[in-house]
């Protein structure tokens, strides 16, 4: 009991004495943890309602619908296709159907969006088979339209809104969710049009949205007697009719694509935490080596009043254990906070957008995670101070630096700032190492985000489309955000490392300012000190980061962006670097040399 | 002197010129000042008091002197008496102490500059000390000599920079 | 300047530094003037707290004083930009500490090398002068030695040898033999004695009376002023032979 509340004391104490350092190892390990909860809440969160909504809104176990067949211009359906239609719903198997409803492709207007939309229309009874649920508002009535619930959600059309349809004015009347269609943005045309969002109209005002080149369609939907055979189903008259311009879905494709939509999400939320938690790794193994380089006295105290190694280790651990731990509580409340914001595809559906459910596996994987972060850190150094013995522990305040003779061999043909700086960066060569990773995952990122707006205009990737909502969270917000995320933790880590080396090498610099170095040669060192790690990082950033879109992205031509966009990631990001660690430097630099070198006589 | 003389020759029967070398040999710089007949005027006065005795050698042809000396068993006595011995020259620090303490008391002089004018003395002294004995090579029996000097001459200081605190305060003191 | 025979290495008039404010007002320098020839020794002497190191880094510019003036090498510092007596202290000033203040990571001869290559010398030349003032202060065999594996004199030696690297025409000592033993100070008083000989100026800071004695004038100095000055050159009254008791 004494034990645990010896060790209770002197981390609280420790934690107390160091505000800042607790604070950012806080910061780095939520962000990693709550990425994570974000990432697992969502999985799950597509198949459940999609299946939700195929009950409620007695979805269709086949669509069909009629196109164009061949190369030729488009053409309005032909009676060969209406024949077709006709044929396939008396086929066995098939138990009932709707439709065939006219189909057309304007563009919408609204809130200054121009998009592809489809419009079907549709009667003001109910059909047999698919019919959409309104969750807001009312059915199809009096020459109004119903917009699918994640396409308005996308465009931020609310029932009262008017929409324009080839410029002509709807009123819409109302929302609503369907399992015939896929939800907004999936690509249901094959790259044909793009994604289109679905409208329902009257078919009166359906068959007049038409156009010479935008013709008429039809889409039937069709009830199996067993729908987990809709896709032997999809497939034999897909072979049978697709000569004639006949295109057959099942059920389970619409799932799959939606599902892909959300999925590709999760999957960029799991690179992104498998990052974050890199990241948080580096910077809570700087934090700790930082901390670590001044507890040798600590240590020893602790040993000298009789602790034993294992004390020693425990507390040590203990410290970062416990950041972890409300690190991973506040990782899984943030988490759970912003999944319905990034799961916002599923508004589609019924039961999508509420936050998802964290499983009991999840809350534990997400603490896990935070507390190997922790583990992985810490271990090393709390087993060396147990290790130490309690006199020289005792005797040096800190670990001495080490000596590189090629790295000093080398500085001595450079210019007096980098001289300085690889000295500086020499000395303490983990810290440089970790610094260059930490650096490295942040380039790496960028050009992650600069690659996949190369790829797609402004896209990332085949998961997003052009107009974005500034009311929704979208996946390359999701993106950005999280980009934003990494690049603040960055700039924080990038900021202390510089304070922290300026500190420590307070004695040195001003010995080197003694001898005549200039004071702005001295900032130079310590701004070089973090460069010299950081250039390898950001330079390794860009393979990194390339491989990275490649994994993220299913598009099998991946366009690269032009080496200048490259080599302009990587100078921006050092010279902001640069620019950041200008200031911790300058503050580090400006203690008078008289009164360092002082206070460091023995 | 008459001690170290004997000493000197208790190793073997040795010429006055030998002796006198050893001496020189034994104090470098510090030598200089022992002339020849300082040397013989006590070997003259050790044979009256029985405690050496001399006798003429084979005289050599570069050498006026032809006496060697040697210990008679009385003067043995006496040098081993010597060695067992156990004295220290004293320092004299009362009278400067009592100097400080008498001009303070009369207002004759201010004990902070008599202490200054001490220390500039003995400074003057320290260095000519110190650059003898760095001019000495290593491990040179005159150099050891004169650390001893420079050591003492550098407690003689520190005394003075207690005196020079202390007087300085009880001045501050009583002028305000 | 250069009509007076002598030029005056070092000057100070009216220097003075202060610290803090009101009540806790502290003068460590209080109104000095000092002037020191070239090849000329001052040692100046005084209490721990009389100001000695301040006045040190005021005339090497490490401080800026709080009024007066300070030259150094016949330019006047106490005006100067940092940078600009940056520049000119490394050509100008070699300065040695108490603590020796060694890079514990360089080895004896790049910790020499270091001002040369801040002064921009290349590599090649920064080099042979290391070696040069290694031998000089007799560690050539030293050369590849941490600090940590060298005694104290021997660190003291390579600091001096750092503070020669760039020649400078003043070397400027704090308290040099303050954390040496006896024979470590005989060894750094004998490197101090053959640099007077050779004509380098110096100005050292102590309170220890044998690196004062060395000194050509020495200076006392209490709560921040100059209480005496002396020329330890005259010679003294008494005999050394009278020192050792061999005066009877």
């Amino acid at each position: 009991m004494g034990r645990i509340l010896l060790i209770c004391r002197v981390v609280l104490r420790d934690l107390r004495r160091k505000p800042v350092e607790a604070a950012l190892m806080l910061l780095a390990i939520t962000a990693a943890t709550a990425t994570l909860a974000l990432g697992f809440g969502l999985s799950g969160a597509i198949s459940q309602p999609f299946q939700q909504t195929r009950t409620a809104t007695a979805g269709p176990d086949i669509t069909v619908q009629t196109y164009t067949p061949g190369s030729g211009p488009e053409r309005p359906p032909s009676a060969t296709q209406l024949a077709d239609m006709a044929a396939l719903a008396k086929k066995p198997g098939v138990t009932g159907s709707s439709g065939p409803f006219p189909a057309s492709m304007p563009m919408l207007r609204v809130n200054g969006y121009n998009v592809q939309a489809v419009v079907q229309g549709r009667t003001a009874a109910p059909a047999g088979v698919d019919r959409p649920e309104v969750t807001q508002g009312t059915w199809i009535h009096g020459g109004g339209a119903v917009v699918e619930r994640s396409f308005a959600s996308v465009l931020g059309i609310r029932v009262g809104d008017t929409i324009r349809l080839n410029g002509r004015a709807f009123p819409v009347v109302g929302i609503a969710v369907t399992a015939a269609w896929n939800v907004y943005p999936v690509d249901t045309f094959q790259n044909q049009y793009g994604p289109a969002g679905v409208v329902w109209l009257t078919e009166a005002d359906a068959r007049s949205m038409a156009t010479a080149s935008q013709p008429l369609f039809y889409t039937l939907d069709l009830r199996l007697s067993d729908p987990a055979r809709a896709a032997g189903f999809e497939n034999t008259y897909l072979n049978a009719y697709q000569n004639d311009g006949i295109d057959l879905q099942s059920w389970q494709d619409i799932s799959a694509d939606d599902g892909r939509v959300l999925g590709k999400v999760q999957n960029m939320l799991n690179i992104a935490s498998t990052l974050l938690a890199l990241f948080a790794i580096t910077s809570v193994a700087l934090l700790v080596g930082v901390r670590m380089a001044d507890q040798n006295r600590r240590v020893g105290l602790l040993k000298a009043v009789g602790g034993t190694p294992g004390l020693v280790a425990a507390v040590l651990l203990a410290e970062n254990l416990l950041l972890a731990l409300v690190s991973a509580a506040a990782g899984l409340t943030l988490g759970r906070l912003f999944a319905p914001l990034v799961s916002y595809p599923g508004a589609g559906l019924l039961g999508a957008a509420s936050s998802p459910a964290l499983t009991l596996g999840s809350v534990e994987e997400v603490f896990g995670v935070a507390l190997a972060v922790a583990v992985a850190a810490s271990l090393v150094p709390a087993l060396r101070a147990a290790r130490i013995s309690t006199v020289r522990a005792l005797s040096d305040a800190s670990r001495a630096p080490r000596r590189r003779p090629l790295l000093i061999r080398l500085s001595t043909r450079l210019p007096v700032p980098l001289l300085l700086g690889l000295r500086l960066s020499a000395r303490r060569p983990r810290r440089s190492v970790l610094s260059a990773l930490s650096i490295m995952i942040t380039v790496a990122v960028l050009v992650t985000v600069v690659t996949a707006f190369s790829n797609a205009g402004g896209q990332l990737g085949p998961v997003v489309v052009a107009p974005a909502s500034p009311k929704n969270l979208r996946p390359e917000h999701v993106v950005l955000a999280f980009t934003g995320v990494l690049v603040a933790l960055a700039v924080v880590n990038v900021v202390f490392i510089t304070w922290i080396t300026a500190l420590d090498s307070r004695r040195p610099l001003a010995v080197a300012r003694a001898l005549g170095a200039a004071p702005h040669q001295v900032v130079g060192g310590l701004s070089a000190a973090q460069l010299l790690p950081s250039l390898t990082g950001a330079v390794l950033g860009v393979p990194a980061g390339i491989g990275l879109f490649t994994m993220v992205s299913d598009h099998s031509g991946v366009v690269y962006p032009p080496a200048w966009k490259l080599a302009a990631t990587v100078v921006g990001s050092l010279l902001v670097l640069g620019a950041l660690t200008v200031v911790p430097a300058r503050l580090g630099a400006r203690r008078p040399v008289a009164e360092v070198l002082q206070s460091e006589a023995v | 002197m008459q001690e170290v003389m004997l000493a000197m020759l208790a190793k073997e029967p040795s010429h006055g010129y030998e002796l006198r070398a050893r001496l020189r040999a034994a104090l470098g710089p510090l030598g200089d000042s022992m002339n020849a007949g300082q040397v013989y005027v006590t070997l003259t006065r050790l044979e009256k008091a029985g405690l050496v005795a001399s006798e003429r050698s084979d005289p050599a042809p570069d050498r006026p002197d032809r006496k060697v000396y040697t210990l008679t068993p009385a003067g043995q006595q006496r040098v081993a008496g010597w060695l067992s011995e156990i004295g220290w020259p004293k320092p004299d620090l009362a009278e400067f102490h009592l100097k400080l303490v008498a001009a303070a008391a009369a207002r004759l002089a201010d004990p902070v500059a008599l202490v200054d004018a001490q220390r500039r003395e003995l400074l003057r002294r320290l260095r000519e000390a110190q650059r003898a004995g760095m001019a000495e090579p290593d491990g040179s029996s005159a150099g050891l000599l004169l650390e001893g000097i420079v050591l003492r001459l550098q407690a003689d200081l520190r005394w003075l920079e207690a005196c020079e605190r202390t007087w300085a305060a009880r001045k501050g003191e009583s002028g305000s | 300047m250069s009509q007076t025979g002598s030029i005056s290495m070092v000057r100070a008039k009216g220097l003075r530094k202060e610290h803090g404010r009101a009540s806790g007002l502290v003068r460590a320098v209080d109104g000095v003037d000092l002037d020191v020839a070239a090849a000329e020794t001052v040692a100046v002497m005084g209490p721990s707290g009389c100001g000695k190191s301040t006045l040190l880094h005021l005339l090497s510019g490490l401080e800026r004083p709080t009024g007066g003036e300070a030259w150094l090498a016949g330019k006047r510092i106490d005006r100067l930009s940092e940078r600009a007596v940056a520049r000119l202290r490394r050509h100008s000033v070699g300065f040695v500490f108490q603590a020796f203040h060694l890079m514990d990571e360089l080895t004896a001869a790049e910790n020499i090398e270091m001002p040369a290559l801040l002064a921009g010398s290349s590599p090649r030349a920064a080099r042979r002068r290391a070696a040069e003032l290694l031998e000089r202060v007799g560690l050539a065999d030293r050369v590849k030695h941490l600090p940590s594996a060298l005694s104290g004199g021997q660190r003291q030696r390579v600091a001096i040898a750092r503070a020669l690297a760039n020649d400078p025409m003043v070397l400027m000592a704090d308290e040099p033999t303050g954390n040496l033993d006896s024979a470590a100070t005989v060894d750094v008083l004998r490197l101090f004695e053959e640099l007077h000989l050779a004509g380098q100026t110096l100005v050292i800071v102590t309170h220890d009376a044998r690196i004062a004695a060395t000194a050509d004038r020495l200076i006392t100095m209490r709560d921040g002023v100059f209480v005496d000055e002396t020329r330890l050159t005259g010679g003294s009254t008494g005999s050394l032979s009278a020192l050792a008791g061999l005066g009877s």
